[in-house]
């Protein structure tokens, strides 16, 4: 009969992953567990992949090399799909079930989200979110940006803009399209701030969705006011769809796109409609001439040499790093707030050349506020030079 | 041991439990659920409060769905509705949670006949349609009202408090929501032992010839909708307090087919099978997250494959069960339980 | 030309060219719906099945084009008969409900299958068509469109003929129509019920080409699009090819309206839910659309 046909099937599954949940392997010595959080499957899937891997790989060396003072260090991974609510449950789970010592986490509007929660758990929170609003210590004392903040690219943009206007009998007219996420919105207000400030022309804001897939109506809106640059603040995966659709529109704005809006694949993405547009780039892109670029090739070299990897690979590998070296230096203390102490102590850390030596203070988690510039020239990623703003407290939390 | 019906009254015709003996299995079940919180950590405590929050928007979706027969995909935009409302008139009107969920509930029928307004007109398919519409404009509201609602950046929650004592950990919300499925699972239960219940299953059967017998479509379809929307209310209001902040992200269209999946997975026009399909579809992820996280453990490398099979192991569980099982856990249980009952007989 | 009349013709335009590419993939919802009524809530997978296989057949196979589309055009049947045969038949008599369940269930499976096999990253799609764009009048054009709209067209043609002239045409609206009287007249409606699948999967992997060219890149967003189907098929009537290109231009050209002269005034985003508040309005009206069968419900 039917029934007794059923029953025999939906055991042998259960047994299945029964099986597959008591594989967890024994440890000689506890590991030291931390938080990892990607995006897979959702709107930044695309770097979330090579952060994934950049991570994962990471551990694995830094195991191979003997773990953190003798102990192995483990990731717990969580794929959350870049949906908050289930970020948030991840957290829970990091904290209350798996206890660990730090979390790797990701993007802007989870990591704002968790910020109450984070300051009550003491939970060091190293994201991959460079929000503005995660710098100030006093606001977020355990919220550590990865990298150059949101607020500080907006600001380099602004004083590039304001620097190379040459024209003297108007000021310099400039857009901003940013994502309609707390990602993309995170620089808006100071960015309006700072253009008000340095005096330049703040004529127009296009909003874009999350999950871009033609921009030209909002690139027509932005047209009207004719701006002579526009900053974009969004994915790698829809930079793209928007230069294209200015390229067919034959738009004569100059475009400057955030650090987590190019990388090695935009300019083939783009095709012609890249040419001469502009990228704040915060690490150093895949093959770059950098001491730290062997460590990651030989690594990749040696476990998947048929990969192809992206920015987003190293900034995996920098996060790593850093957490890493934090919990070295609070040596036998593993709490977090000797790990939060122990990063507030990295002065001009050397990230192995992938970036600007970072420095965390007590009073300001901006690792840095130097990066470089580049343009694509003949489908190509050409750096132009370095830029950088001062590290102005008055923007700090902002 | 029961062999059969004898029936004397209408009375005893309507009662839910034939004998005593469920009765106290179910006492039973409660006084043991009441105990959980002291022993279980925080992450199970979570998945239980989840469970029993989807229960309850589970048992509106079946009202409407599965004993009314009106099909919606716009259940994840009620569901937000009664989060946003509760969360704003605690946050911004000051109201204690036990007056704003009830409020927002309220709201949130007031909405939910509004949408079913479309379904004197339309049926089936054309419904559907109509409700997933009905979801999109939501969601866009909800994020673009960016003075009430704090559009895509996220909504605090103030955690519920009865006489200053704060609701604020899993296992003090646990008791409130479990608070609240038991009395929802009873309602839903009785309502269908009432005219207004058997109104709603004639509309669902037959509803030309419901019309003909006197039942008032226009009422009666609309009450299904109001119903239907008060329990996702509560439901959202409860996801309020749990997650204590609120995101539109949290009220995907996806969100609106796990409800679906869960009454259909659970066994639709049945209230063991809403709790089954709750429990089922809170669960899944769950499991697969904990044997990718023990996977991962052996294999690193594997992360991003079996990320991916989330999505795999739930289209198969759909088909599955509609291929197999169209009547849900409910009937598979139903059948367990007979067997049991009977045996050693065969009938 | 005055300022606002080039503003709003662009407007026009975009529209028409994006509308031509929802209008493909309505086809293939229609296509479906037409010969077996069954309702797909999963379009736009099936577009991103037929962009994944085109591009792994074109630049990870690096076989050349008049080969690589046939391929893909294949597989896609193939996924037809698959969907078909083992999850659609079993379910032929269920109620409305588990059908489009069922469409939603093979759609998760689908995304995670190629998710697993191809991962999630933006593929570079190989550029068909030029990207010079050429002028109809004050108002650039893309080449991807034109192109796209020019295959509607004949796709419409080729369509409308098939279903009035052609045997198996008239046998597959026999059968939407009343499958008692079709099983009773000779029809094997189980063939018809797979070619429409085949048919309807084969279009959509058309459109799923042509979605990459577009994008120049091929991704899971393109299953976001799916939804737009809705409106499109509401619009031009469920089971009429010719409403699914019209419905789909219209479509697109509201869209396009609304996003330019709404968005400054709502903050942006309106692009996304004007063709549902569209949608809402239709179903009120006028619920078979413009061209769709009445359906008259019999006691």
């Amino acid at each position: 009969m039917s029934r007794q046909r059923n029953l025999p099937i939906r055991f042998l599954i259960f047994v299945l992953l029964g099986v597959s949940l008591a594989c967890t392997p024994a440890a000689a010595q506890p590991p030291i567990k931390l938080g990892n959080l990607v995006d897979l499957t959702g709107p930044t899937s695309e770097q979330g992949k090579d952060i994934a891997q950049g991570r994962t790989d990471a551990t694995q060396y830094f195991n191979e090399q003997g773990g953190i003072n003798g102990r192995k260090i483990e990731l717990v991974s969580v794929e959350y799909g870049f949906q908050p609510p289930r970020a948030v449950a991840a957290y829970k789970k990091f904290v209350e079930e798996d206890k660990v010592l730090l979390v790797l986490g990701y993007g802007t509007p989870d990591t704002e989200a968790l910020r109450p929660f984070i300051t009550k758990d003491k939970m060091p929170y190293l994201s991959g979110s460079y929000s503005g609003h995660l710098t100030d210590p006093k606001q977020t004392p355990y919220n550590f940006p990865g990298g150059i903040d949101y607020t500080s690219q907006i600001r380099i943009f602004l004083n590039y803009v304001k620097e190379t206007w040459t024209d003297a009998s108007r000021k310099p007219r400039l857009a901003f399209i940013c994502a309609d996420n707390a990602y993309g919105r995170a620089p808006i207000e100071s960015g309006r701030k700072y253009a008000q400030q340095i005096g330049v022309d703040l004529v127009d804001e296009e909003i874009i969705p999350t999950v871009l897939t033609d921009a030209t109506s909002q690139l027509l809106i932005m047209q009207k006011k004719n701006p002579d640059f526009a900053y974009i603040n969004t994915n790698t995966q829809w930079v793209p769809v928007v230069l294209k659709d200015s390229y067919k529109l034959g738009l004569k704005t100059r475009y400057v796109v955030n650090n987590y809006g190019i990388d090695e694949r935009t300019p083939s993405l783009a095709g012609e409609a890249g040419e001469g547009v502009m990228g704040i780039a915060d690490i150093a892109y895949w093959g770059d001439d950098v001491p730290g670029m062997k460590i990651l090739m030989d690594f990749h070299n040696k476990h998947h040499p048929n990969d192809t990897h992206y920015s987003a690979y190293m900034r995996g590998w920098l996060w790593t790093l850093l957490a890493v070296e934090a919990i070295k230096r609070a040596g036998s203390d593993l709490t977090g707030d000797a790990v939060k102490k122990a990063l507030e102590s990295l002065r001009d850390f050397d990230t192995w050349g992938l970036t600007p030596p970072f420095t965390y203070t007590a009073d300001d988690h901006r690792p840095t506020t130097r990066a470089k510039l580049y343009v694509i020239k003949g489908g190509k990623l050409v750096p132009m030079r370095e830029v950088s703003v001062d590290r102005d407290m008055a923007w700090i939390g902002k | 041991m029961q062999c059969g019906g004898f029936r004397v009254s209408y009375r005893s015709d309507e009662r839910i439990f034939e004998t005593y003996t469920p009765i106290v299995a179910i006492v039973l079940l409660l006084a043991a659920l009441c105990t959980v919180p002291l022993f279980a950590t925080t992450y199970w405590l979570d998945v239980l409060n989840r469970i029993g929050i989807a229960i309850i928007g589970a048992l509106g979706l079946n009202i409407l769905i599965g004993y009314t027969g009106q099909i919606s995909i716009g259940h994840a935009a009620f569901l937000a509705v009664g989060a946003y409302a509760t969360a704003i008139l605690e946050a911004k009107a000051g109201l204690p949670f036990y007056l704003a969920i009830p409020l927002a509930a309220l709201l949130t029928s007031v909405f939910g006949l509004m949408f079913g307004l479309p379904s004197l007109r339309l049926k089936g398919l054309y419904l559907a349609i109509a409700t997933l519409a009905a979801h999109f404009i939501t969601t866009y509201v909800i994020i673009h009202w960016e003075s009430m609602t704090n559009g895509v950046l996220g909504f605090l929650v103030p955690p519920a408090t009865i006489f200053g004592f704060p609701l604020d950990s899993d296992a003090r919300i646990f008791y409130l929501i479990f608070a609240l499925v038991v009395p929802a699972a009873c309602c839903t239960k009785n309502l269908f032992r009432t005219k207004v219940g058997r109104a709603f299953i004639a509309i669902r059967d037959r509803d030309v010839a419901a019309e003909v017998i006197g039942v008032s479509l226009f009422k009666y379809k609309l009450l299904a909708f109001l119903i239907s929307s008060f329990y996702a209310g509560v439901a959202g209001g409860l996801m309020a307090h749990h997650s204590r902040i609120l995101f539109v992200d949290a009220f995907t269209l996806l969100v609106a087919i796990d409800y679906l999946a869960m009454i259909i997975i659970g066994g639709m026009g049945s209230v063991l099978g809403s709790i089954f399909g709750a429990a089922f579809m809170t669960l899944l992820p769950e499991v697969l997250k904990l044997s990718a996280t023990s996977l991962t453990g052996v294999y690193p490398q594997a992360f991003g494959l079996i990320a991916s099979t989330r999505d795999v192991i739930f289209g198969l569980a759909i088909i599955f069960f509609l291929m197999f099982e169209p009547q849900g856990l409910a009937r598979i249980w139903l059948r367990f339980r007979n067997y049991w009952k009977l045996w050693p007989y065969s009938y | 030309m005055n300022e606002h009349v080039v503003f709003m013709l662009q407007l026009i335009i975009t529209g028409i060219a994006v509308g031509g590419v929802y209008a493909l993939m309505a086809l293939g919802f229609v296509l479906i719906y037409k010969a077996s009524s069954v309702v797909n809530f999963g379009p736009g997978e099936l577009v991103l099945f037929g962009a994944y296989i085109s591009w792994a057949t074109i630049l990870q196979m690096g076989l050349p084009l008049y080969v690589a589309f046939p391929l893909t055009l294949v597989t896609s049947v193939v996924l037809g008969l698959i969907i078909e045969r083992g999850v659609l038949r079993p379910l032929i008599g269920q109620p409305l409900i588990s059908v489009i369940m069922v469409t939603f269930g093979f759609a998760s499976v689908i995304r995670g299958v190629l998710n697993m096999v191809w991962g999630s990253d933006t593929k570079p799609f190989p550029a068909l068509f030029s990207s010079e764009p050429f002028h109809l009048g004050p108002v650039p054009v893309s080449p991807v469109h034109l192109w796209s709209f020019v295959m509607i067209i004949l796709l419409l043609g080729g369509f409308s003929l098939f279903f009035k002239f052609s045997l198996t045409g008239t046998a597959m609206r026999a059968t939407a129509d009343n499958q008692q009287v079709a099983l009773s007249l000779g029809v094997s409606v189980k063939r018809i019920f797979a070619l429409s699948w085949c048919i309807a999967t084969a279009v959509s992997a058309l459109s799923g080409v042509i979605l990459g060219s577009v994008r120049g890149g091929v991704d899971f967003s393109l299953a976001d699009l799916g939804l737009k189907v809705f409106p499109v098929v509401i619009l031009g009537g469920l089971d009429s090819v010719v409403g699914a290109i019209v419905g789909g231009i219209l479509i697109g050209v509201f869209e396009n309206l609304s996003g330019g002269y709404l968005d400054p005034i709502l903050g942006g985003g309106v692009k996304e839910v004007a063709p549902f508040a569209a949608l809402v309005v239709i179903l009120m009206l006028r619920p078979y659309g413009l061209f769709g069968k009445i359906n008259i419900e019999r006691v």
